[in-house]
């Protein structure tokens, strides 16, 4: 059991302290990161062995799957249902659903194939916001700078220019569709102004909002508009088994699998976009995550298989208020617009120990720190660290009813009321940071096949902020969507198959790896469902 | 076992058939993937509630017809008899193009057009307390119905896409489709904020120019 200091002391402590001090948190941040930031554990990456981006760093738990065999062979293709499209687009979240929308708009015939159900995503449960530099105090300048220095001036500076310049049209383009957001001043719906709230590590306020379900408002509208969008095919319950190839190393679409009939489907299209998101629910390093069920890396699997590279992929984002107790919440997050709109942290012995709107890394890395150094509160041999809801509701009266709707439902949940007790949090695995290497076009290098969203890298660095991720998906989505048509109309696949996995197999076996582990996982260990071995009946 | 469960034991409850246990304080969605059996639809956020993915028939000991939730935010409890609700396409597709709505006088008009049952609504309840969310559907579709769209759209705010409310409609209404048509229509029509206006207007006349090499956007080189 980790050290720390018990529930009953620590909310003593809280309560005597209330409303704690500002204290910085005494380490520079380049110490804390490198002390306590999980992706800098000892152990915790490994290098790749094979493919193209070998030599690179990745979790032991992705290298295994990147690093695997796939699930289908030619005999597998044989006899198999063939589909056709202009643009198949895998993944039925934010970026597929507005990749498929530009491209059906645009005239291409789409296919949008999704492991689950359309809208079942990361994108669904985002809280906070959605950033644009909209505000006059703000500019697509700071917008730029922020985000570069957030990710430690890790990002493809290209990529970042083209997010930010396409902000404020992505949330024209989001009321357009149908999205609704916060206004300053809710009865001035005509030339009025947005409401704006500053994320973690900005410059200007720039984070826009819908209450703190920003995410499900915007899937609200884009799935309405996928399913009434001529032009669509929307296929549910089909996760990508493996890419498929022509003899010119083109992505020619891909093989499926048909949850309901148990069976292999074929999808051939002259473009091929990866929308399929993130990798939490691998558990890295053995953290609760706040992803959705889906998120277990298929994309990054299938695309470096066929030889798209990667970058980045040894850095990931966690999101420093995960729900530590109870244990069945555990991971859950806590939406940083409790951060945002004021919120402090605060350790077993009442004090702060980090100004909380520094970028996620740092504020993560601080909870982190002071747990491991016994600054933590146990509840039911649970770890973490105070988020103190009462005194936010102290000073802002009716914040938690009223703007703060998914915070207070989730402290139904708990059993706690969060206006007199402050949630117990720890950090949660939340985001991929890297991802697929892609041009601002949204391309991979391997042609025919774009990305876009959460499987993409080169925006984030080595940190994402807050608020990036939906305008992301908005704006390479489109600019996918976009790209995805033109390619399908240059040139047409041919010969058609898996000529790619001979190459890919022969490299695993000289590197001594074993043609026995299987992937992409499709769905997490826990639900029961091992792709390699129950894939022939129907689930 | 968490410490809280074992403090608490176990329940015992069916579901789709299978007799199985569940650690007391756990939701239905996690005794399902505790008792081992597959999980490959019905799932989505895990728990937030926020999807939808989740829909189940439930009826607890001594009721006499069950009700809907959702299985990832409803602890299970013993007794319980549970069973998922499957995933089906709507079989009357209500459609409308939103973007070929110009006229806000016609709003109304796009209502009767695209949801000629709306009009219909015999009043049972039945989408009311099919919701898992509580909203008051009901009186949604009687709002949009007389023009009131801002308000129906207002009482839609909490909607997670379920689509049981669709299942419940014995009009074949389809509410929540209903719901996000006047959401939709109330935002792209009637939203044009100021700042995102001008904001757009400076960068089409190039006043917002991005300079990669201002000395912001890289790292301080040490002195």
């Amino acid at each position: 059991m980790t050290a720390g200091i018990p529930l009953a002391q620590a909310l003593a402590n809280w309560r005597a302290c209330a409303p704690a001090e500002p204290r910085p948190c005494g380490l520079p941040v380049a110490e804390l990161l490198r002390g306590f930031h999980p992706d800098q554990r000892p152990g915790a990456m490994v290098p790749l062995l094979v493919g193209i981006s070998a030599g690179q760093r990745a979790p032991a738990e992705l290298a295994a799957l990147l690093q695997a065999d796939s699930l289908v062979d030619d005999i597998d293709l044989a006899g198999a249902p063939l589909l056709e499209a202009d643009v198949l687009v895998i993944g039925g979240g934010g970026a597929g659903c507005v990749a498929a929308l530009t491209a059906a708009r645009a005239g291409a015939r789409v296919l949008l194939v999704t492991k689950l159900r359309i809208g079942d995503s990361n994108t669904v449960m985002a809280e906070g916001g959605i950033q644009a530099a909209v505000g006059e105090d703000d500019s697509l300048q700071r917008h730029f700078e922020d985000t570069l220095r957030a990710g430690h001036f890790l990002a493809d500076k290209s990529l970042v220019a083209a997010l930010v310049s396409d902000g404020p049209a992505a949330i024209r383009w989001l009321i357009q569709e149908g999205m609704s957001f916060d206004l300053a001043d809710e009865g001035r719906r005509m030339g009025g102004t947005l409401l704006r709230k500053k994320p973690g590590g900005a410059s200007a306020a720039r984070l826009l909002s819908y209450r703190d379900f920003t995410g499900l408002e915007l899937m609200r509208a884009l799935r309405e508009a996928v399913l009434l969008q001529p032009g669509i095919t929307l296929l549910d319950r089909h996760p990508a088994l493996e890419l498929l190839s022509d003899d010119r190393g083109r992505c020619a679409g891909a093989a499926l699998h048909d949850l309901a009939r148990g069976r292999t489907v074929l999808a051939r299209a002259g473009a091929t976009v990866l929308a399929t998101g993130g990798s939490g629910r691998l558990h890295l390093l053995g953290f609760p995550t706040s992803n959705h069920y889906g998120a277990t890396a298929d994309g990054l699997v299938l695309a470096y298989r066929l030889g798209a590279p990667l970058r980045e992929v040894d850095s990931f984002q966690f999101h420093p208020t995960g729900m530590a107790w109870p244990g069945h919440l555990e991971g859950q997050l806590v939406s940083e617009s409790a951060r945002s709109s004021g919120a402090m942290l605060v350790n077993g012995l009442g004090q702060r120990f980090v100004e909380e709107l520094q970028p996620r890394d740092v504020v993560a890395a601080a909870i982190l720190r002071e747990i491991a150094e016994g600054r933590g509160i146990l509840r039911d041999g649970r770890a973490g660290v105070f988020l103190d809801t009462p005194t936010l509701e102290r000073g802002k009266p009716g914040i938690l009813a009223g703007s703060l709707v998914t915070l207070s439902h989730l402290a139904h949940r708990a059993g706690i009321d969060p206006a007199s007790e402050p949630f117990l949090i720890r950090p949660t695995l939340h985001y991929q940071n890297g991802g697929l290497v892609i041009d601002p076009a949204g391309r991979t290098p391997v042609p025919g096949l774009l990305a876009a969203g959460e499987v993409t890298g080169g925006l984030h660095g080595s940190n994402r902020m807050m608020g990036n991720a939906l305008l992301e998906l908005v704006a390479f989505g489109r600019r996918a969507g976009e790209a995805a048509i033109l390619d399908a109309r240059v040139e047409r696949p041919r010969n058609v198959g898996l000529t790619h996995l001979a190459d890919w197999r022969r490299a695993l076996t000289v590197q001594g790896l074993p043609l026995s582990r299987k992937a992409p996982m499709i769905f997490p260990p826990y639900g029961n469902f091992n792709a390699a071995t129950d894939r022939g009946k129907a689930a | 076992m968490t410490d809280d469960a074992t403090a608490a034991g176990v329940v015992h409850l069916s579901f789709d058939g299978y007799a199985i246990q569940a650690e007391k304080g756990a939701s239905l969605l996690q005794a399902w993937i505790a008792s081992g059996l597959p999980l490959t639809e019905n799932a989505g956020c895990m728990g937030q509630g926020v999807c939808g993915a989740c829909r189940v028939l439930l009826r607890r000991p001594g009721e006499r017809l069950p009700g809907t939730a959702l299985a990832c935010e409803t602890p299970a409890e013993e007794g319980m008899q549970v069973s998922f609700v499957d995933h089906f396409p709507a079989r009357r597709p209500h459609a409308y193009d939103l973007h070929g709505v110009t006229d806000s006088w016609a709003v109304l008009d796009e209502v009767d057009r695209t949801f000629p049952e709306a009009k219909n609504c015999r009043h049972c309840s039945g989408c009311d307390r099919a919701c898992p969310k509580g909203i008051e559907v009901q009186r949604m579709v009687n709002l949009a119905s007389v023009g009131q769209t801002f308000a129906a759209a207002e009482l839609f705010d909490a909607c997670v896409l379920c689509n049981l409310c669709v299942a419940a409609c014995p009009e074949h209404i389809d509410p929540a489709h209903l719901g996000q048509f006047v959401r939709r229509i109330s935002a792209s029509m009637t939203l044009r904020p100021s700042d995102l206006i001008m904001r757009l207007r400076e960068i089409e006349e190039g006043l917002q120019p991005i300079d990669p090499d201002a000395p912001g956007a890289n790292p301080k080189v040490p002195t």
